[in-house]
C-alpha cells in the first residue's frame, strides 16, 4: 500500500520544500521506496534543493499530458538508493494539473511499488495546493511560530477537511501532523516568538516535530543537499526525529529550550 | 423516493412553512414607502426575494380602499415577495384577490395581539452562509451533518460539529442551536438562529439569534472571540477580551428591554 503524504502550509517561505526534501530522504534512508513530487508548477524549486536540477528532462506536466512516461520523468536521487524525484514544470501554469492526471500518476507510482509518495505543495490555496492535497493519506502542515503563518496553516487544515478525497468520500479523515520550523528558543524565551506550545494550542493538531532556525538550512539548499544529510547539525537531527515519529517511534522533543551560553563558550565563540 | 413519485408529474400535499410576516399598520403607499426607506436605508436588496405574508391585524385605521398595486410593487422593489394577506377587513378582500394575494385568514383585525412584538429584521450576517451539508463537497464547508430542519421556527434539531472549525470555514445552524465540540479558530464564523455552545476555544465570530431571537445565548468554555452578536446586537474586542472572562468559561446574553438591549458577558465559574 502506498501512503501519500502532502507537505503543505498555506503560507510561503516557511520551509515546505526543505521539509519535503528531508522527509522523503529520511524515509528512503530507512529503506522505503519513496517518490517526491514537486507540485509547484511554474516555479520548480524541489530539484534545486535535491541537487538534481541539471538532470531534469521531463516533468510532472509532461507525464500528465502523456508526453513522457513516469519512468522517463523520475530522477534518481544522488544520495539515496530508494528515492526518486518528479520535478515540476517551469514553463506551464497550474491549470495543466488535472485531478484525473494527478490521480493516474499516483496510481502508476503505486503500481511501481513505491511505499511513500511525498507531495510538495506550493504556497497559497489555489489549484496547485489543492491538487497536492487531494489524494493525501497524511498531511504534514508546516508552520512558523508566527501568527500569520499559524492562521494560514489553520486555513489549509480546513481545506484539507473539505477538499481531500478522503473527506469528500467520507472515509477516515486525512491524518494531520504539525511541524514547526524556524524555531528560535532564544526569541521564544524573550517573548518575541510564539512558543511551540502556543502554536499547537492554536492549531490543535498533534505535533510531529520542531525544527530549529539555523543557517545550515540555507547552506544545504545552496549545496543541493537535503538538510537531513548534514553532519553535526541540529536541523538534520531534528528531521531524523520527525521521520522516526512519523514511523511511530517515540522520540522526545529536542531543540525547544534555550540554554544561556556558558562563560567558556562566550569567550571562545561558537555558534 | 424517485420510485414513489414516478408517474405523478404534480402532487399536492399539505405543508406548514415558516414564512415571514409583515405587520402593516398603514395602507397609504406613500407613507409606507417613506417608512421602508427609513428602515432599509441604502439597502434596497436587504431581502432576497423572501415570501412574506402581510398582516393587517395592527392597522391604525381601516381605510375604504387600498392601492394594492402600489403596495406590492413597493415591496417588490425591496426584493420582498408578498404572497398573501391575513386579518384583512372584509371589504378589502376583493382588491387583494385581484392583486393576486391569497387570503390566509378571513377575519378582520383580531382582538388578540400577536404574542411577540414585531421584530425589526435582525441585521443579517452578511454574507448569508449556505447551510453546511455533508458529505457533499461543499466548498470548504466543515464536514458536518446537518440534520433536516423541522418546519416550525425554533424547534429545528441541534447541529453538532465534532471537528475544530478552521479559519475561513462557516457554519449556520438554521432554525436551531449549534454545538461545537472541538472549538473554533480565528477567522471562522458560526451562526445559529438559536443559541451557540462551544466546548473549547471560541476564537472567531459567533452570531446567535440570527433571526432576531433575543433570548438566544452564547456559551464557551474558553472565551476569546473576535465578535459576538445576539439578535443583531454585536460587540467586537479591539482592545482585547475583558480580563474577567478571557480564556474562561463564559456566557453572552442580552439584557434590558426591547428598545435598550445590551450585551452582557459574564464568567460562569471562578476557575
Amino acid at each position: 500500500m502506498t501512503r501519500v503524504i502532502v507537505i503543505t502550509s498555506g503560507k510561503g517561505g516557511v520551509g515546505k520544500t526543505t521539509t519535503s526534501a528531508s522527509i522523503s530522504s529520511g524515509l528512503a534512508l530507512r529503506g522505503f521506496k519513496t517518490a517526491v513530487i514537486d507540485f509547484d508548477v511554474g516555479l520548480r524549486n524541489l530539484d534545486l534543493i535535491m541537487g538534481c536540477e541539471r538532470r531534469v528532462v521531463y516533468d510532472l506536466v509532461n507525464v500528465i499530458n502523456g508526453e513522457a512516461n513516469l519512468s522517463q520523468a523520475l530522477i534518481k536521487d544522488k544520495h539515496c538508493e530508494n528515492l526518486f524525484i518528479l520535478p515540476a514544470s517551469q514553463t506551464r501554469d497550474k491549470d495543466a494539473l488535472t485531478e484525473e492526471g494527478v490521480e493516474k500518476v499516483l496510481k502508476d507510482l503505486s503500481h511501481m511499488g513505491f511505499e511513500y509518495v511525498v507531495c510538495d505543495s506550493p504556497a497559497g490555496i489555489e489549484r496547485g495546493a489543492v491538487m497536492a492535497l487531494t489524494f493525501a493519506d497524511e498531511a504534514i502542515v508546516v508552520s512558523n511560530p508566527e501568527v500569520s503563518s499559524v492562521r494560514d496553516s489553520d486555513r489549509i487544515l480546513g481545506i484539507l477537511q473539505s477538499k481531500s478525497r478522503r473527506a469528500i468520500e467520507g472515509r477516515e479523515p486525512v491524518k494531520e501532523h504539525l511541524l514547526i520550523t524556524r524555531y528560535a528558543p532564544k526569541r521564544v524565551e524573550e517573548g518575541e516568538m510564539l512558543s511551540y506550545k502556543d502554536v499547537q494550542e492554536l492549531l490543535r493538531v498533534p505535533l510531529i516535530g520542531v525544527i530549529p532556525e539555523s543557517d545550515d538550512v540555507l547552506q544545504a539548499s545552496n549545496q543541493g543537499t537535503p538538510a537531513i544529510h548534514l553532519k553535526d547539525s541540529d536541523v538534520a537531527t531534528a528531521y531524523q526525529d520527525v521521520v522516526a515519529r512519523f514511523l511511530d517511534e517515540d522520540r522526545p522533543l529536542r531543540f525547544v529550550s534555550y540554554e544561556k551560553p556558558g562563560i567558556l563558550k562566550r569567550l571562545f565563540g561558537g555558534k | 423516493m424517485a420510485d414513489a413519485s414516478q408517474g405523478k408529474l404534480i402532487e399536492f400535499k399539505g405543508a406548514s412553512l415558516a414564512v415571514m410576516t409583515a405587520y402593516v399598520r398603514e395602507t397609504d403607499a406613500v407613507r409606507l414607502a417613506d417608512a421602508m426607506h427609513m428602515m432599509m436605508g441604502g439597502m434596497p436588496d436587504f431581502f432576497a426575494g423572501e415570501p412574506v405574508v402581510l398582516d393587517f391585524s395592527q392597522l391604525a385605521s381601516v381605510p375604504d380602499w387600498v392601492d394594492w398595486t402600489a403596495i406590492t410593487s413597493l415591496l417588490r422593489r425591496y426584493q420582498v415577495q408578498p404572497i398573501g394577506v391575513r386579518h384583512l377587513p372584509e371589504h378589502l378582500h376583493e382588491g387583494a384577490r385581484r392583486a393576486n394575494l391569497a387570503s390566509l385568514g378571513k377575519e378582520g383585525p383580531s382582538s388578540e395581539r400577536p404574542i411577540a412584538k414585531p421584530q425589526p429584521p435582525a441585521p443579517a450576517p452578511a454574507p448569508q452562509p449556505e447551510p453546511v451539508a455533508a458529505p457533499a463537497p461543499a466548498p470548504e464547508a466543515a464536514p458536518t451533518v446537518e440534520t433536516p430542519s423541522a418546519a416550525s421556527g425554533t424547534t429545528a434539531p441541534t447541529l453538532i460539529v465534532e471537528r475544530p472549525l478552521r479559519s475561513g470555514q462557516q457554519i449556520y445552524a438554521k432554525g436551531g442551536d449549534l454545538v461545537l465540540l472541538a472549538g473554533m479558530s480565528p477567522g471562522s464564523e458560526i451562526i445559529a438562529d438559536g443559541s451557540i455552545h462551544v466546548y473549547g476555544p471560541l476564537r472567531g465570530r459567533a452570531l446567535a439569534g440570527a433571526r432576531g431571537d433575543t433570548s438566544a445565548r452564547i456559551f464557551s468554555t474558553n472565551f476569546g472571540p473576535e465578535l459576538v452578536s445576539i439578535a443583531g446586537v454585536y460587540r467586537t474586542f479591539e482592545r482585547g477580551i475583558p480580563q474577567t472572562v478571557a480564556g474562561r468559561t463564559a456566557q453572552v446574553r442580552l439584557t434590558g428591554s426591547d428598545s435598550q438591549h445590551t450585551l452582557e458577558i459574564i464568567a460562569l465559574q471562578n476557575d
